[in-house]
């Protein structure tokens, strides 16, 4: 029972699934939920591929960190395979390579191991956009994630031709030892723009609006939710471990994610479309949580990934159905939407009231915690900008609810299956339990991430 | 000296991807920086007077090999590459079935 | 306009790199690298190689010391082809009809030509640990002679099922010996298979036998996406 069948057992799965095509969404759920089943067995460790020891071989890292990622990984892709049975049932062998090359990339230790993983969630991810049928947006996002690649790819060689080793404890070590930065700040950039880009950070970031603005039920909270806090658990691993931001470049890379934020909530409160409303939204969301782990919030940054992860996957849900039956994702179009969904209405509001970070809601106990952390280190321009952000937020949340809830003389029916409403209470719910049951939250500390533990300790 | 030229051919791709309008080009550009970057992987592991790093029983004693990794490196890489450009030629030919065109500025002005 | 701001770019990003590279301290210069600095040193060590026993080194590392990257790039491939098969799924397709009409030495030539081609890459697949190839040159090839018979006919199909199925099985296949190497040792992907003498052919362990599953699921994906490219819609 090792971690490596987390990413053996899928892509098998996926090789024989183009063999007997009529099972294969059924055969990805039991994947799934044997995923998600396995990961409350398996021990901490290192799992050593191929029988050769460190650093000659690749091995895998599973820690409390990658565990949490990988249960929310896991998890969300069972959902939304659950909730779109029957109309995307093609997209499911691609489904099954996302779910190994995910769970892959938050679990592996080796740096050409994670271009490789990168690589293959890369394709599926623009194979999951093709379902939006807009072929141009698709080409576009193609094209930045090749680049991006390329660039992280070039990182790693330089990394390799200065250090020797392609191991990510190992090549922390070596670092340690040479203690020469300024030379390392080229591979470092290359490293950042190349995860960068999948994560929405700024100004890599103009393939999001095509992509996500034009989304189904099925991309949007793929791309939007799975994949968003996939790569921002890989972000955060490699920013707290490996980076070193220092002088100058600890500026440039601070105000160009405050810029991030502030850019992103600005177009958020300018656009009258919801879809467009909520991937600006995840764009500020990623920069917030890169700069927690610029500054070593890593407990708090984990959380909010998981909070956003979750609210984003529901309110894309929400949106993404209406819009599919009404035609139009204006908001106009869609005013009074939950008057005959008063359920789906009520876990809609309890979610975004949590995005925002009223009290009494997880999202409040997340925000308070981060600011304080944010505040005990000096941050206070960071503090002044995400506090503005959360007022810009809360100003277009509200008026999107207000708009959403009273009807005017607008026609609208959208009909949600039970599936769907099952799913959005229970999220909802746990937002609103874990608002005021703090205890499981603040019972881990800093030190989930045991990367540089293995370093110190040789 | 070769390592400033593949330096030079992954600049050269990525101003052709900044700048060109056809769909095709582009894919040709994202082609010539991935050589670019394949060339300076390669050129990191050459050793002077090393040969290939092949062992057989008639090969003599205490040899200087060159860096097997890196020719490991661009092999995947290479293979990855490839898989990529199939999909990006797939996506123009789609857009062509849409657009009848293969230049970014026609399809702008047909929207 | 934008033509200057890209050529900038470019030009400030190429004069960033190659400054920094030739200043840094660590950066080696170009062919004075010591190998015993970095890992492949002990990948050329002579008990390792003779533990491995592949004489090829750099296949030693493709499937030996780094299998896991192999099977990660033979499912990028495996992606691309379901992915464009995926794009262009329609009704029942028949080929493009293009305008130039080969003749009848052309169609004749080819298949014997197409032999040789089959015959050549099934020797670099098979000695991918004793000489520089493998399966993933061998595998091109494969498809390469299968591009040739339908660029000189052009009524020319060839069998995709039978295709679609050597492609799911061999790389259920390569999987099914990872799974195998940690139930029967300990690890994933553990050689566990005699490992024989050095320069014979039947040597190296698993080496070989991934090496072929490899070379006839590369060949069958890319002839697969050459059959997807050369076809169109039956409805026109």
């Amino acid at each position: 029972m090792s971690a490596i069948l987390l990413v053996a057992i899928p892509l098998l799965a996926a090789f024989i699934s183009i063999l007997a095509k009529k099972f294969a969404p059924y055969l990805l759920i039991v994947v799934g939920l044997f995923n998600f089943v396995i990961l409350f067995l398996l021990p901490d460790g290192f799992v050593i591929i191929g029988g050769f020891e460190q650093p000659l071989g690749i091995n895998l890292l599973l820690d409390t960190y990658s565990r949490i990622a990988l249960l929310l990984i896991n998890g969300l892709i069972v959902i939304i395979t659950f909730l779109n049975l029957g109309k995307y049932d093609k997209y499911a062998s691609i489904i099954l390579l996302a779910m190994a090359s995910l769970n892959g990339l938050v679990l592996t230790n080796d740096l050409f191991n994670l271009f490789v993983f990168l690589e293959i969630s890369g394709i599926a991810a623009y194979l999951i956009t093709t379902s939006n049928k807009r072929p141009l947006k698709t080409f576009h996002y193609l094209i930045i994630g090749a680049v991006g690649s390329s660039l992280f790819l070039f990182g790693v060689v330089i990394l390799y031709s200065m250090f020797g080793t392609l191991n990510m404890v190992d090549l922390i070590q070596k670092i340690q030892a040479v203690d020469n930065y300024d030379q390392l700040i080229l591979p470092f950039i290359l490293m950042f723009i190349g995860l960068g880009v999948e994560t929405k950070l700024l100004p890599f970031n103009s393939w999001v609006k095509g992509v996500l603005g034009k989304s189904n039920t099925f991309s949007g909270p793929m791309i939007g939710g799975v994949y968003a806090a996939a790569f921002g658990f890989v972000l955060g691993r490699y920013i707290t471990n490996v980076f070193v931001f220092e002088g100058n470049l600890l500026l440039v890379v601070t105000v160009l994610l405050c810029l991030g934020i502030i850019i992103g909530e600005a177009m958020a409160y300018s656009s009258s479309k919801a879809r467009e409303i909520l991937l600006f939204s995840s764009v500020a969301q990623a920069s917030i949580v890169a700069i927690l782990f610029v500054n070593g919030i890593i407990l708090w940054a984990v959380y909010y990934i998981v909070a956003a992860a979750l609210s984003k996957t529901v309110l894309f849900l929400v949106i993404n159905k209406a819009t599919k039956d009404k035609g139009s994702d204006e908001l106009n179009d869609l005013q009074g939407l939950f008057v005959d969904n008063k359920v789906v209405g009520l876990a809609y509001t309890l979610i975004t009231l949590s995005v925002m970070g009223l009290p009494l809601l997880v999202g409040f106990v997340v925000k308070i915690n981060f600011l304080t952390e944010l505040a005990i280190a000096d941050q206070i321009w960071m503090i002044i900008v995400i506090l503005v952000a959360s007022v810009v937020e809360g100003i277009y949340f509200v008026r999107m609810l207000i708009k959403l809830w009273y009807k005017g003389d607008n026609e609208i029916s959208v009909k949600y299956n039970l599936s769907f409403k099952i799913v959005f209470v229970v999220i909802a719910l746990a937002f609103l339990v874990f608002g005021s049951y703090k205890a499981p939250l603040t019972s881990l500390d800093n030190s989930i991430d045991t990367v540089m533990e293995v370093v110190d300790n040789g | 000296m070769i390592q400033y030229a593949a330096i030079i051919l992954f600049v050269f791709g990525l101003y052709g991807l900044l700048t060109q309008r056809n769909i095709i080009k582009m894919i040709i550009s994202l082609n010539i920086m991935e050589i670019g970057l394949f060339i300076f992987i390669i050129s990191i592991g050459f050793v002077y007077d090393g040969v290939a790093p092949i062992i057989s029983s008639v090969s003599e004693t205490g040899l200087l090999f060159v860096d097997p990794l890196p020719q490991a490196l661009v092999l995947t890489a290479i293979v990855i590459g490839v898989g990529t450009t199939a999909l990006a030629l797939a996506f123009a030919k789609s857009i062509h079935n849409k657009y009848q065109t293969f230049s970014l500025d026609e399809m702008e002005e047909q929207l | 306009m934008k033509n200057l701001i890209g050529l900038l770019v470019s030009l400030l990003l190429g004069v960033l790199i190659i400054l920094t590279l030739a200043s840094s301290p660590s950066f080696p210069e170009f062919g004075s690298v010591d190998i015993n600095d970095r890992v492949a040193g002990e990948y050329l060590d002579n008990d390792n190689v003779e533990e491995v026993g592949s004489g090829n080194i750099v296949t030693a590392i493709v499937v030996g010391y780094r299998g896991f990257d192999t099977l990660g790039e033979v499912t990028v491939l495996f992606i691309s082809a379901l992915g464009i098969a995926l794009i262009f799924s329609d009704k029942k397709q028949k080929r493009l009809d293009l305008k130039f009409k080969p003749n009848f030495m052309l169609k004749t030539g080819s298949r014997i030509v197409f032999g040789i081609i089959l015959i050549t890459s099934l020797y670099i697949i098979f000695h991918g640990h004793l000489t520089p190839g493998g399966g993933f040159p061998g595998g091109v090839m494969i498809a390469s002679a299968i591009l040739l018979l339908y660029l000189a006919d052009d009524k020319f199909r060839s069998n995709i099922k039978g295709f679609k199925v050597l492609e799911g099985v061999a790389g259920s296949l390569f999987v099914i010996i990872g799974l195998l190497g940690l139930v029967i040792g300990t690890y994933f992907l553990e050689n566990f298979i005699p490992v024989g003498s050095l320069g014979e052919l039947l040597s190296a362990g698993i080496i070989p036998i991934i090496y072929m599953l490899i070379g006839l699921k590369v060949g069958s994906e890319i002839s697969g996406i050459v059959d997807n490219f050369l076809t169109e819609g039956e409805s026109a």
